[in-house]
């Protein structure tokens, strides 16, 4: 009898362990989550789970491409910060760094990036060695700064609505691979999103 | 009793009256207004802790703290496509017993707009203007909750600003000045100048204040601000741009119409007057009838529901929250210029509905023009 109740406490408790909710603001305080779950903050925003959808996909798509695929060597490519013409402020680095970072683990050395966005401290390094500030400047024959084959840039569009029913965010994401030298459009992906939510009444 | 013990106890009193008072010191207060906002931050019950990191943010934008200014709206305020939710203070605040102003501040369809403004104004210093106008836009997007249609979106300098920011982007700026022009009316809104590389960002005056309204204080009801500008000359060397004003903080306030909340606080409302008529109607008939020993029973019921409905009545919280962001300013306003790259010193005068330059109002400011980046300069007449 009494490894009876014994057992049926430590049951329940396992059951009410089992049934409480990661996703639950009632349940840990601190969850770690994967960056492609929905957590229980989510909002009408562009977010994480968004970011990796929308990197993944378009990675994809890339690498997919009859320019890249048939490339020949290792082509350079740029990448030009997005146009944002949504509502939402957002760190606009960061899909393109999200979409290299997926390139470069699916492409097994397939492209190579060049880094425009720190060209200031680049150049610096570089009259520093032809100056003799610094060693290295022998090596530095002509100007050795690599020429973009590709640019990869992208522009978000929104449409948003409110009222007092409630809230709707369509976001458009597109991404382009053009080619410098044409102004050609090699490729272009895209993804959509619409989210819709309601405040709570008090703030209505 | 003995005398020992007499003596005692007559001793006692009077040696707690020699007690020593505890000596409180004052606080130390300093002349950082900045700083003591964030004491007072730090010092607020949890459901206003946001209003007050959004008086602070202005306070600190104000005194070109921007760093300061911007992690506090970042805090104060819901990511822009944040959804509203409810937890358990906003169930207290709509429960009977409690006043709406239990809820965790979030402000009022105005105050939200503010607060995009003001960020959109440091993302636009940061050298973001993409990102400015997308809080120019989420700030629009606040005030689409308005009752009634033509109240609906209807800011005139977001619109102004998000077709600015797009014309000198190279997009087509036009569909959002004329929705500027169209809710500016008679008013000329100045055209765009994309080359225009200075943006000064002006306010004038105290913003409208909430109080009580209806029967027991379960509306929100506005007393206007005020201005005695009315408009602000920017002069820099030779040049002069007149800034007039885009947005009156009163008017927007005041046209939001009913909110959902108020039907809340209106049942409330209706709970509290049955009660305390009840506890009217039937207390005193009750008293009176309890004389006579023929009616006792009936008065000792009347009195028991009377005083159960002055209880009732009297718990009853319908207040609407009534917490402002009280140093908003009454107007907006802004001007754009085209200045070469160095350092410049600005004069801004504000000016009166005549035109006059209101004494002791000017502001000096130094603009330091970099190339190939706007500048943004954040100007208050208070």
């Amino acid at each position: 009898m009494k490894y009876t109740i014994t057992t049926f406490i430590a049951a329940c408790l396992l059951g009410t362990m089992a049934c409480m909710n990661i996703n639950s603001p009632n349940g840990p305080s601190v969850t770690e989550m994967r960056a492609d779950e929905r957590g229980f903050v989510a909002g009408l925003g562009i977010e994480s789970q968004d970011l990796v959808t929308i990197a993944e996909k378009m990675a994809r798509g890339i690498l997919g491409a009859e320019q890249i695929a048939n490339a020949q060597g290792k082509p350079n490519i740029v990448l030009e910060p997005i146009v944002n013409k949504t509502r939402f402020p957002i760190s606009k680095d960061i899909f393109l760094t999200r979409i290299r970072v997926a390139l470069t683990s699916q492409a097994k050395n397939k492209m190579n990036f060049l880094s425009r966005d720190r060209i200031d401290a680049l150049e610096k390094e570089r009259d520093l060695k032809l100056a003799g500030e610094v060693t290295g400047g022998e090596k530095i024959k002509a100007n050795q700064f690599k020429g973009a084959d590709f640019i990869l840039t992208g522009t978000f569009e929104g449409i948003s609505g409110r009222g007092q029913s409630g809230a709707s965010d369509y976001v458009l994401y597109t991404f382009q691979l053009l080619d410098p030298n044409t102004s050609d459009i090699l490729w272009e992906g895209f993804h959509e999103i619409k989210k819709q939510g309601k405040d709570d009444v008090t703030y209505r | 009793m003995k005398p020992g013990s007499v003596i005692c106890l007559l001793a006692l009193p009077l040696l707690a009256g020699c007690q020593t008072p505890v000596i409180r010191h004052a606080p130390e207060y300093s002349n950082d207004l900045v700083a003591e906002g964030k004491r007072i931050i730090a010092q607020a019950p949890a459901k206003d802790k946001n209003l007050w990191r959004l008086r602070v943010a202005l306070l600190a934008l104000k005194q070109n703290r921007h760093a300061e200014a911007r992690a506090l709206f970042n805090a104060a305020m819901p990511s822009a496509g944040a959804i509203l939710k409810g937890d358990s203070s906003t169930r207290k605040a709509q429960s009977l017993f409690s006043p709406e102003s239990s809820k965790g501040f979030h402000g009022e369809p105005f105050e939200r707009t503010m607060g995009w403004f003001y960020q959109g104004v440091l993302y636009w210093m940061n050298g973001e203007p993409d990102n400015a106008r997308a809080c120019f836009r989420t700030a629009q997007l606040m005030d689409a909750v308005a009752e009634k249609n033509e109240f609906r979106a209807d800011w005139i300098l977001l619109d102004y600003l998000d077709g600015m920011v797009s014309a000198k982007l190279g997009d087509d700026g036009s569909s959002a000045f004329n929705r500027a022009q169209a809710h500016a009316g008679d008013t000329a809104l100045p055209e765009y100048n994309t080359t225009d590389n200075v943006m000064v960002f002006l306010q004038f005056g105290f913003g409208p204040v909430k109080k009580s309204g209806g029967d027991v204080g379960e509306k929100i009801i506005y007393d206007g601000g005020f201005s005695a500008a009315q408009s602000a000359r920017i002069r820099v060397g030779t040049q002069a741009v007149t800034a007039p004003i885009f947005d009156d903080l009163t008017y927007q306030a005041a046209t939001r119409g009913g909110r959902a909340m108020d039907a809340i606080l209106a049942r409330k409302a209706g709970v509290k007057k049955v009660g305390d008529t009840l506890g009217d109607i039937a207390t005193v008939p009750g008293i009176i009838l309890t004389d006579s020993e023929n009616t006792r029973d009936v008065g000792l019921a009347l009195l028991g529901v009377g005083l159960a409905g002055k209880a009732v009545g009297g718990s009853v919280e319908p207040r609407a929250d009534t917490r402002t962001w009280n140093n908003l300013p009454q107007y907006l306003s802004f001007a754009s210029l085209k200045l070469p790259a160095g350092r410049h010193e600005a004069v801004i005068e504000f000016l009166d509905a005549a035109g006059n330059v209101l004494p002791n109002q000017q502001k000096h400011v130094t603009l330091n023009v970099q190339p190939n980046r706007d500048t943004v300069v954040f100007v208050a007449d208070q």
